[in-house]
């Protein structure tokens, strides 16, 4: 039993990061564990997460501190905006008990972690992205500086571990995101659909989606494509679908809270991402044992699939492979049941009850 | 008990002691003891030791009576008093990284390993440098049941960076050996073949820390390297026998593999430096050991390094280390050509002894290298001094240049220059004449100098100088280093421009790499007296940080001058306010490396047309071959920056640098160089899948253009779209495809080739780029069929004209070169399309200008699967293509052995073909295009 914070940018938002946060906040306290969620800013436009939360929920700052742009005035005000949430932190974390453990889930939180006295406690830090993401981004700088000194620096697969390491951060180590769905019905995998989910952005590749559609659709004209996601791209991508002569086929859904609905509907899930972390969607998709087509543009997706035994994976960017892939699948129900049924059974290594103990062993590890 | 016990072991070294302990007590992972283990040191280190023991209880010390002389005992001493469940061995000049227990615990934990291994690095705190220790091995994690599912990691032969269960050494009864050298390499190969299993970490675990040592070899120092290397053979034969006990030969014999490649090119490498009794003895040593070595050992060895090992073997002094010269060394060592080589029965041999056994011949067989057909200016033929006389002032030098297989003709003319080089700074010299001439096979040299006028070192910045000699053989030029054979004594007065205290005297002496050099001496008392304080305070901390300091801030100076950003900044900034220059026009060609294609045929016309521009060049290596009455500039040089930044017209196939802007004052002619078979730009995976700002970066090098040749419409729908080609497109066709059309002379070119006259059928093989694994140009191109096996079937009626695309080279054998040509060194490929009576080819855009021709195509694509599925090509070959496509070599010499027949079976294909990708090809586009942009009356 220990006290574990965990202290992110925000937990109030709708996003990949804080669906984690609040999953593994109530896969620790279902272990005993105390467990204090910090964000260090409120969230624009905040999500319902429920109530009765097993875990506690704190925000250092009720106004957003100012960014790192702008003079020298502003810089300095926003130290002294800083140690002031530090100061917070500080304050909670002096509440814990010996074995206690920090979680910093992201560089910019860290920021504060550092300037906050930690009471000897270990601190953990997270990046939730790509080494190759991060490598291309101005975090990368930030990653290096304010990452280098923690007792543990987790990515989510072992290849970025790996690169982080030969990278000068020898404190790396991975931590692979846990499941986080449980499926109470499948799809039976006849249904002509294939689906893709995700924000309608470039990041998320559904030009090249489209642009593989193209070279399929013809042969299979009962066939569907759905996209589900909402996005800034909405208006570029379906006049590209009609400039590709394909918006009969194709279907923009629209943002969905339903996932277990909209998965049954499919019978192939698609991933045409240009960058990724650790995918959440292909994990869901696998764990509906859904056949995946995936551009292979992250470890954390070829840790997830491996190629031929429970998913499809292609070369990124050659959307003509990613056609021929999608097409072997729509015209074979066989394969889509053996690989959908791979799928499911492979994506049990990354169950909640597998993720918890190795974080269970990894607080073990820290402690020593 | 504890989780890891380090054990400590140092000998005189009470300085560093402190931070090795430190590194291990500063561990992430806290549950850590520290045995030291004092070898009887004799300065203050007991005193240090036991101060850190008392400091901290995780530290222990043990004092050992009588040193050891070596590192195997005091370590054994530490087993046997450690604690830990763990065990890790930190020598005391070195550290580890602040996680290294941490994840060798982890993984060991997580793995139930025996033995978990980490990445070592290397480094220098006096050059202020770290380098990565075999980052091969510790590229990622892995788990292996044996070494011998990763025979790789025997290349690691450090026990340090390693974390040991306790109970696995002593249940292997493992220790280190004692009174001999390298105890390391046996003590880390019985652990590895001993271990149930292994763990590795790319993790970086201990820093090696290497401090520089004096670089001259005293008498004793040479015997104790031969103490050593004895030493290490014993640890060999040792080595051998563990291999023996667990059956592993296939370890011998990777062992053996890398005693090749590594270990005897090391000792072999450095003989040129010692004198004649350590060779002799050095070579008695190695003669025995080689007779030890697996014989498959050789054919698995790099080429050059089986050599060395052969000629130890041999006991062939002169050919052992002529093979070890044409080992490259990093950036500075460039392979160098010492031994002359000999051709027989159409095959290289490195020498000309030794062929009398199949295994000699084998081993010798050096045609592979390609070196009877690669550029003289890419030879680096080795030359010597031989001799050195002091006449006065004056100094007589004289030394000779290898010739290998005559590649130097008796006919050429040959003039010289000897250079003298300031070793730390390129590019800055003092030459004077040299005479030189053939002598017995060899290239003989002769100079005079008088270093007081002709060499002028500014003194204290500039210590070392080298000799170099400059030879041009007809159009070519080489710079030969000069080498010396044997240590000569010698000085003569020289003249230091910022002072004479910073010397008087040039000595002669050998630095590390073997060459002939000389450094500045004081003989008078001023200079001797400054020069000794000078050196004694460089030797101590503040003054050697100065003095690097120093060099370093000159080396960031030069360094930033040079860089590439530099010249981009400043032309971006400052070179684009000049005034342009209406009537200059800069033409390039692939990047500089060629002068052909489009941009040659423009320029030729502009020159027939009788346009008054000024015409520039621009070159990436070697001005040869580029026109005598253009104005030639080096690309990325200065010149090269400000030509652009002032040019009227840009005209290129390929690429101006991408960062240099153009101005809109500027017309950029694109003539881009063939149509398109496989995806392009926007088109290609690659850029599809990239970044926003990659994707608009590639936009911005393409808006640049004002003008887009094409041959088809075609070319609009593929290459020009995938591109994103906003510019406007000229429908001229291409005018390096005129000749084609309205035929051209190719007399000249069959006469340089030798076939004037020759009756046989000429063949163009020209296959398409290949990239290798990592993505970047295949240097040496694998041809997909055998030649031997053509000039067999196809010999008496054909000639074969090799001509890999310009980024690869291909070699011929000598014994083929009646039947086949490289043609690689051609620069204009459009003659070569006329010589031919049929082209063979897999994805060049060749295919497109040849159809022009209206002659047979033959399409060998062994791997035209993978490559549609791999790039995405804009239709399918299968269909379209003016010829067969074949995959089989026997197919391809039916093919080629019925051409008459292949005419008329695809004469139809060959004209669709002509008319959906040529239709503009109409013999006239290098005029349209010179009398569109330059001497029309719109721009008169």
């Amino acid at each position: 039993m220990r006290d574990i914070f965990i202290v992110c940018n925000n937990h109030e938002e709708l996003g990949g990061l804080q669906r984690w946060v609040h999953h593994v906040g109530g896969l620790f306290a279902a272990r005993g564990h105390r467990v204090h969620v910090i964000g260090v800013t409120h969230a624009a436009e905040p999500h319902d997460y429920g109530r009765d939360l097993p875990y506690e929920l704190s925000v250092l700052h009720d106004t957003p501190p100012p960014s790192r742009s702008g003079g020298r005035l502003r810089a300095m005000r926003r130290r002294s905006v800083q140690r002031r949430g530090a100061a917070r932190l500080s304050r909670l974390f002096r509440a814990a008990r010996p074995g206690g453990v920090i979680i910093a889930a992201q560089v910019w939180a860290m920021e504060w972690v550092a300037l906050a006295d930690t009471a000897g406690m270990p601190v953990i830090g997270m990046s939730h992205e790509s080494y190759q993401a991060t490598k291309a981004s101005s975090r990368y700088q930030r990653v290096k500086r304010h990452f280098a000194d923690v007792n543990r620096f987790l990515v989510l697969s072992t290849e970025d571990a790996d690169s982080w390491a030969r990278d000068h951060m020898s404190n790396a180590d991975f931590m692979p995101n846990p499941l986080h769905v449980v499926p109470s019905t499948l799809p039976d995998l006849s249904r002509p659909v294939v689906e893709l989910l995700g924000r309608l952005s470039f990041e998320k590749g559904q030009d090249m989606m489209l642009e593989a559609w193209a070279e399929v659709t013809r042969s299979f004209p009962n066939w569907r494509l759905r996209l589900y996601g909402s996005g800034p791209d909405e208006e570029v991508l379906r006049h590209q679908a009609s400039d590709l002569g394909v918006d009969e086929t194709v279907e923009f859904a629209g943002a969905t809270a339903d996932v277990e609905g909209a998965l049954n509907e499919a019978s192939i899930f698609a991933l045409s991402s240009r960058m990724e972390g650790f995918p959440m969607s292909v994990m869901e998709a696998m764990a509906y044992g859904l056949p995946t087509v995936a551009f292979d543009c992250a470890p954390g997706v070829r840790e997830l699939i491996t190629h031929e035994s429970d998913g499809l994976l292609v070369r990124p960017g050659n959307t003509t492979e990613f056609a021929e892939q999608l097409a072997r699948l729509m015209s074979d129900e066989d394969l889509r049941a053996k690989l959908g049924r791979q799928a499911r059974t492979s994506v049990r290594r990354f169950s909640a009850d597998m993720v918890t103990d190795r974080w269970e062993r990894m607080f073990e590890l820290v402690d020593r | 008990m504890t989780d890891v016990s380090v054990i400590v072991i140092v000998y005189n070294d009470a300085d560093r002691l402190p931070a090795a302990v430190r590194s291990a007590l500063g561990q992430s992972h806290r549950d850590v003891e520290v045995v030291i283990v004092n070898d009887a040191s004799t300065d203050g280190t007991a005193a240090v030791a036991d101060e850190l023991a008392m400091a901290e209880d995780r530290v222990r010390v043990i004092h050992r009576a009588e040193n050891s002389g070596g590192c195997g005992q005091p370590r054994n001493d530490g087993i046997a008093a450690a604690r830990g469940t763990y065990l890790m061995f930190l020598d005391s000049d070195d550290t580890l990284d602040r996680h290294a227990c941490r994840n060798l615990v982890a993984a060991a934990e997580e793995h139930e390993a025996e033995l978990v291994s980490g990445c070592c690095w290397r480094v220098y705190p006096d050059k202020d440098e770290e380098r990565v220790w075999y980052r091969g091995v510790y590229r990622e994690r892995g788990v292996y049941a044996s070494v011998r599912e990763y025979p790789e990691l025997l290349y690691d032969t450090l026990s340090t960076n390693k974390l040991y269960r306790r109970d696995f050494l002593d249940r292997e009864g493992l220790r280190f050996v004692e009174r001999l050298h390298y105890e390391d390499l046996l003590f880390s190969t019985q652990a590895y073949l001993a271990a149930r299993k292994i763990a590795i970490i790319p993790h970086r675990v201990y820093n090696w820390m290497i401090y520089e040592k004096a670089e001259t070899l005293s008498i004793t120092n040479q015997r104790a390297e031969l103490r050593n290397f004895s030493d290490r053979l014993e640890i060999f034969r040792r080595i051998d026998a563990v291999y023996a006990r667990y059956g592993a030969d296939d370890l011998k014999l990777s062992k053996d593999v890398k005693f090749l490649n590594h270990d005897l090119l090391l000792y072999v490498r450095g003989l040129r430096s010692r004198d004649d009794d350590y060779r002799e003895a050095f070579l008695a040593l190695a003669r025995e050991y080689m007779a030890t070595i697996d014989p498959r050992a050789y054919d698995e060895a790099h080429e050059l390094q089986a050599i060395i090992g052969f000629m130890v073997a041999q006991g062939d002094y002169e050919g052992a280390v002529s093979a070890a010269d044409y080992v490259g060394k990093g950036k500075t060592g460039k392979p160098r050509l010492t031994a002359p080589l000999v051709e027989r029965d159409g095959r290289i041999y490195w020498s000309g002894d030794h062929l009398d056994t199949e295994q000699g011949r084998r081993i010798l067989d050096v045609t592979e290298l390609g070196i009877h057909s690669l550029p003289l200016k890419s030879l680096n033929p080795g030359g010597s001094v031989t001799e050195m006389v002091r006449d006065g002032r004056v100094l007589r030098l004289a030394g000779d240049v290898v010739n290998p297989l005559d590649r130097i003709g008796a006919g050429v003319p040959l003039s010289a220059r000897l250079e003298f080089r300031d070793r730390s700074r390129t590019g800055r010299f003092f030459a004077v004449p040299a005479e030189v001439t053939h002598a017995d096979g060899r290239l003989r040299w002769t100079a005079e100098v008088l270093p007081g006028r002709d060499v002028r070192p500014l003194g204290f910045l500039d210590q070392s100088w080298g000799l170099r000699l400059r030879l041009e053989a007809g159009d070519e030029e080489l710079f030969i280093r000069l080498f010396a054979n044997q240590p000569m004594e010698m000085s003569v007065p020289v003249r230091p421009r910022l002072t004479r205290l910073a010397g008087d005297h040039f000595e002669a002496y050998i630095p590390e790499n073997g060459e002939m050099a000389f450094r500045l001496v004081a003989y008078g008392w001023a200079g001797r007296v400054t020069l000794a304080t000078l050196r004694r305070f460089a030797a101590t901390g503040r003054g050697r940080r100065w003095w690097t300091a120093l060099l370093r801030a000159e080396r960031r100076w030069r360094d930033v001058f040079t860089r590439r950003k530099t010249k981009i900044a400043v032309y971006n900034r400052l070179f684009v306010r000049l005034p342009i220059r209406r009537d200059t026009i800069v033409f390039e060609s692939h990047l500089g490396k060629q002068y052909s294609d489009n941009p040659k045929y423009i320029y030729e016309e502009l020159r027939r047309s009788g346009g008054k521009h000024t015409a520039i060049w621009s070159y990436a290596k070697s001005p040869a071959g580029f026109p005598k009455d253009a104005r030639l500039v080096r690309r990325g040089s200065w010149q090269y920056y400000l030509a652009l930044a002032r040019a009227g017209y840009w005209v290129d196939n390929q690429g101006f640098p991408q960062d240099a802007a153009k101005r809109p004052q500027t017309t950029y002619i694109q003539t881009w160089h063939g149509s398109a078979y496989k995806r392009m730009g926007f088109d290609d995976p690659e850029l599809k899948r990239g970044s926003k700002a990659r994707r608009s970066r590639f936009q911005r090098t393409i808006d640049r253009y004002d003008a887009f040749l094409i041959r088809s419409e075609h070319d609009a729908r593929t290459l020009a779209k995938g591109l994103g080609v906003r510019a406007e497109l000229i429908r001229s066709g291409y005018p390096r495809n005129d000749a084609l059309v309205n035929g051209g002379d190719t007399a000249k070119l069959a006469e340089q080739l030798k076939l004037t006259g020759d009756e046989r059928t000429v063949v163009l093989y020209a296959p398409t780029f290949r990239a290798g694994a990592n993505g970047k140009a295949q240097k040496k191109f694998e041809m997909p069929f055998d030649l031997e096996e053509f000039a067999e079937e196809l010999g008496e009626t054909h000639v074969l004209l090799v001509r890999p695309h310009y980024l690869n080279t291909a070699v011929v054998p000598p014994s083929l070169r009646g039947v086949v040509r490289d043609v690689g060194a051609v620069h204009d490929v459009t003659s070569l399309l006329l010589l031919s009576d049929a082209l063979v080819t897999d994805y060049s855009s060749l295919m497109f200008d040849y159809a022009l021709l209206d002659r047979p195509t033959v399409f060998f694509a062994p791997d035209l699967e993978d490559y549609v599925r791999s790039r995405g090509t804009y239709f399918d070959l299968r269909k379209e293509g003016p010829g067969p496509v074949l995959s089989e070599p026997d197919e391809l010499f039916a093919a080629l052995a019925d051409l008459p027949g292949l005419t008329t079976r695809y004469a139809k294909k060959r004209r669709e073909f002509l008319e959906k990708y040529g239709e503009y090809d109409r013999g006239t586009a290098a005029k349209q295009v010179v009398d569109r942009f330059f001497t029309g009356d719109s721009n008169a």
